[in-house]
């Protein structure tokens, strides 16, 4: 015997040991999850290993053991005694093949294989609900499926289907058909396989080294579509493929069996036989196929494809199958993708972006100077180097950036240990998982998330009795939403519930003192109380509130890392906490401006335009943008820059959170690259400065922070209300 | 190679007996044998016993027989396979296709 | 047991790559470039797959594929090209001269076994 064949065996004989102890173990009601893993690491193994010894009977008869584990394992079954029985009595099976592989015997023996039929039918029956009837007995009456598939467009089939026909050429390149459809064995059952060999000439045109089958494969499976693709890879370009999706529609099938050159008739049969049709779905869909073309021919219209309807209509649903599969797939990428890094120190990743800070303002440097010395081949090379250079600074920041899926992914099972707790049906949904975001922020952006999703499950979220009472879905939904928007990210925490009851809120901050009685709040005003140190409005305190932590401290947490935290509710509806940080990014494009001496830099990804300010008549904080009312600041008036107005002052116009402000400067001297660098624990407080830097010359700008702006902007404008009937100054663009 | 050997039963049939690959490497070859084998009896016998190998080619030469022999309104029976060749026809869930004469052909 | 043509000028990705085929099982031959991988098959040896760099000093891997499927032995084995990313034009190149498929460097060696499955006949 070859000896890897007698360690597989050896190695086998130990894995199954290892399931029969587990088995045994849980049919005396131990259900630890480590448990259940166990025996199925154990079969998945066996699996494999037989695989690569090719010992293909011991490798399907093992994968049917497997999914059943798999399904016992994900929680879809739950164990029974008699499913105890049929899997240990598998194992005995695997064993008896095994004896036979001991005594040097590859090939299963006949009468063995009849007891693993067997075996597999009553392994099987847990899996498909009974389904193993179905595909082993021609036995059962059709018109039992069609009653639960009645109108023809409901998911029938819980596999793949594949159609192929072969390339004639396959067998010349070397490629072995058998091969790659063995190899589907490696990702699931094949439950039915039909061969055509309609495309095979009569025996004197045949020539024997070209290839001529063709087959429909019912295969159950877990695996991707894309899983699937790649069997077929090395010869997709000379073959025909069509791969179904399980549980896809009567009509993809029918438009299956138009696209295949085969006769439909004979190609229904085909489906019928391997159960992703009935007869009697095949026979309507026949019938609407030839009225279909009966109509065609009578109105001598080019004939309407049906099936290119049909089969573009599957287009759409295998979407949904694969965005489910796409998440397999992230998983399965992320595994190699990890095989590929390398950790690094992070204060020497610190280092090098410190570093490239000092190459950015050194080429900043350069590049001025080559400017004003007016020789071309200068500007020439400085202008190559700080590309170069800008390349370098993505390159260096992209080190630090990292997805924020991770830290949203947590929340799954928070969600759901939680709302098991309070007895809740809720959904996590998350979008914007791949959103990145430096590191740093990353790392403390997890506990007020936190507290804002276990807030809205707690108090968000009502009971389902008073969400069935209010017409709403008995379940609920909270979602985790990340975006970039302006050089910020976004994260937002949404719930569909009850929202925030503002009379609540202001009569609970009466009592906490936080305003008086007779205080005029807008609406929201109210609601932003709730981030007011001391503050819940719960009346029955749970398990999950009541530890002191209230939204304060949130607001706090986020403020520290120069964020703001923002919500939006709706009584009824829901709340939505918006959450908005900065990059953190070391290095920011930026719109250099002057006030008199001091230089001011913007963001340039808020930047909209850029304006002349013309009429000097500024009366409110408003102007006239092209009929648009926008308020701005005036920088020279909020930072009480010294000196005289100019004649002439320039508007940027800025836009943060979808609110838009106008800033107004005396010069505008364009686009600047920059390195932020943090302000001291002094300035802090300081409202509108997002950070410093150092330009070329050695001067120190600051950098503008343009939500706490707009949002200033916008505030001033409530305040100071233009005098009705006056004109906003008049605004023309550059 | 594949050696081919011929014998007449008592009843008239062709004998044939294939004993080596039954490969796309030697499929023109195997191709010739069959081809005359067919067109010399009305009944022909292959006996597989002796082929250690079936690839695809091999399988699609038993079906080209069989079809053939079919159009001709002659008999052919695989009367003795091996363990590789029942493989491929189990694999390909052809052995209704070969196993009875009886069986109204799949394609027709 | 099957039995691996290796052909590769890297040392190391002759002796890592016959590593892993060797504990899967395979028998391995390895020839450090396309003259000596020829000479091999011109032998007669025995071989069910072969795995071959594309760029190597001398012959290339398209030419000596060329070579190698003239001969009538291995008319229609399975041949798998080593290649990157960047050579993705080059398989319709190399499937007019013969390969069966590709395998793109750096693979695992669990890509590299499967693809071996789907070709190997």
């Amino acid at each position: 015997m070859e000896e890897i064949v007698s360690v597989f065996a050896q190695e086998a004989r130990e894995q199954l040991t290892a399931m029969e102890d587990g088995l045994l173990r849980m049919e005396q009601g131990d259900h630890d999850a480590e448990t259940i893993n166990g025996i199925f690491r154990a079969a998945h193994t066996i699996k494999g290993a037989s695989g690569v010894v090719e010992i293909h009977h011991i490798e399907k008869f093992t994968h049917i053991l497997e999914n059943l584990l798999d399904k016992l394992r994900n929680g879809e079954l739950q164990v029974s005694s008699e499913m105890i029985t049929a899997l240990l009595q598998g194992c005995d099976h695997i064993g008896a093949l095994l004896d036979r592989v001991d005594q040097g015997n590859m090939d299963e023996d006949p009468e063995q294989k009849q007891k693993g039929e067997a075996s597999a039918d009553a392994l099987r029956a847990f899996t498909s609900g009974g389904s193993a009837a179905e595909t082993k007995s021609s036995m059962v009456e059709p018109s039992v499926a069609n009653v639960e598939r009645a109108g023809g467009d409901q998911a029938i089939s819980d596999c793949w289907h594949i159609s192929i026909r072969f390339g004639r050429d396959v067998l010349k390149m070397g490629m072995e058909p058998l091969a790659f459809l063995r190899y589907l064995l490696n990702l699931g059952e094949i439950a039915h396989l039909a061969t055509l060999c309609d495309g095979m000439p009569q025996a004197e045109d045949m020539d024997p080294e070209s290839c001529y089958l063709g087959f429909e494969i019912t295969l159950r499976s877990h695996a991707t579509k894309e899983q699937i693709e790649n069997v077929f890879s090395f010869c997709r370009d000379e073959c025909d493929l069509y791969i179904l999706p399980p549980n896809s529609k009567m009509d993809d099938y029918l438009g299956l069996i138009e696209r295949l050159p085969e006769e439909s008739l004979r190609l229904g049969e085909i489906l019928v036989r391997s159960g992703a049709l009935t007869q009697e779905e095949l026979d309507q869909g026949l019938r609407r196929q030839k009225a279909a073309a009966r109509i065609a021919e009578a109105t001598e219209q080019p004939s309407p494809q049906l099936g290119d309807i049909l089969v573009e209509r599957k287009m759409v649903q295998p979407e949904i199958v694969e965005a489910a599969a796409a998440k397999q797939k992230q998983v399965a990428e992320k595994k190699t993708a990890e095989a590929r890094l390398i950790r690094v120190q992070a204060d020497k990743l610190d280092q090098l972006i410190d570093l490239v800070g000092e190459l950015v303002i050194a080429g900043a440097s350069a590049n001025l100077l080559a400017q004003k010395s007016g020789q071309s081949t200068l500007v020439e090379a400085t202008s190559v180097l700080s590309r170069l250079v800008e390349n370098i600074r993505d390159s260096a920041l992209q080190l630090r950036m990292v997805q924020i899926g991770e830290t949203f992914n947590k929340f799954n099972r928070v969600v759901r240990d939680v709302s098991k707790e309070l007895g809740k049906d809720i959904d996590l949904v998350i979008t914007g998982a791949e959103t990145e975001l430096d590191k740093s922020v990353v790392e403390k952006i997890g506990d007020p998330l936190m507290h804002l999703v276990r807030n809205a499950l707690d108090h968000g979220i009502e009971p389902a009795e008073v969400r069935a009472a209010n017409g709403k879905p008995v379940k609920g939904r909270v979602e985790l939403n990340a975006f970039h928007d302006s050089g910020s990210i976004v994260i937002e925490v949404v719930d569909d519930g009850g929202g925030l009851k503002a009379d609540r809120i202001q009569a609970k901050a009466i009592e906490k003192g936080l305003i008086q009685p007779g205080q005029t709040l807008s609406e929201q005003e109210i609601v932003n109380l709730i981030f007011e140190a001391g503050f819940s409005t719960m009346e029955k305190v749970s398990n999950l509130s009541g530890r002191g932590v209230g939204m304060d401290v949130v607001r706090r947490n986020i403020q520290a890392l120069r964020g703001q935290v923002d919500v939006r509710t709706e009584v009824g509806v829901g709340s939505r906490f918006i959450i908005r940080l900065p990059l953190t990014l070391a290095i920011i494009d930026g719109f250099l401006t002057s006030v008199g001496d001091a230089s001011y830099v913007i963001p340039l990804d808020s930047v909209v335009e850029c304006l002349e300010l013309r009429d000097d008549d500024t009366r409110g904080h408003m102007l006239n943008l092209r009929g648009e009312v926008l308020p701005f600041i005036r920088l020279r008036e909020f930072f009480d820059v010294e000196g005289e107005r100019p004649q002439r002052e320039n508007v940027v116009v800025i836009s943060a959170s979808g609110r838009k402000a106008g800033i107004v400067v005396d010069q505008l001297l364009g686009e600047f690259q920059t390195v932020i660098k943090p302000l001291g624990s002094l300035f802090k407080h300081l409202r509108g400065i997002g950070g410093s830097t150092i330009l070329g010359t050695g001067e120190v700008a600051l950098i503008l922070d343009v939500a706490a702006l707009t949002q200033l902007a916008g505030q001033t404008e409530e305040r100071r209300q233009l005098p009705g009937g006056q004109r906003a100054p008049a605004l023309e663009s550059h | 190679m594949t050696e081919f050997a011929t014998q007449t039963t008592t009843d008239g049939a062709l004998h044939l007996i294939l004993d080596g690959p039954m490969t796309i490497y030697n499929a023109g070859d195997i191709k010739a044998q069959l081809m005359g084998a067919l067109s010399t009896s009305s009944i022909l016998e292959i006996d597989l016993s002796h082929v250690g190998e079936m690839d695809t080619a091999g399988f699609q030469l038993l079906v080209m027989a069989k079809r053939e022999s079919q159009r001709l309104g002659h008999t052919l029976r695989i009367v003795a396979h091996s363990q590789p060749v029942r493989d491929v026809i189990d694999f390909y869930n052809m052995d209704v296709f070969f196993g009875d004469p009886m069986i109204i052909p799949a394609e027709h | 047991m099957k039995t691996i043509m290796l052909v590769d000028d890297s040392a190391t990705i002759l002796l890592s790559i016959s590593n892993i085929l060797s504990k899967a099982g395979y028998g391995v031959e390895k020839a450090a470039n396309a003259q000596e991988g020829l000479k091999k098959f011109q032998g007669g040896v025995k071989v069910d797959l072969l795995i071959t760099d594309l760029n190597m000093p001398g012959m290339n891997g398209i030419e000596f594929i060329k070579e190698v499927r003239k001969l009538p032995s291995y008319k229609f084995m399975p041949i798998l090209f080593l290649t990157t990313e960047s050579q993705q034009s080059k398989r319709a190149e190399a499937k007019a001269a013969g390969a069966s498929g590709w395998l793109v460097k750096p693979a695992t060696a669990d890509e590299l076994l499967n693809t071996i499955k789907l070709v190997l006949r």
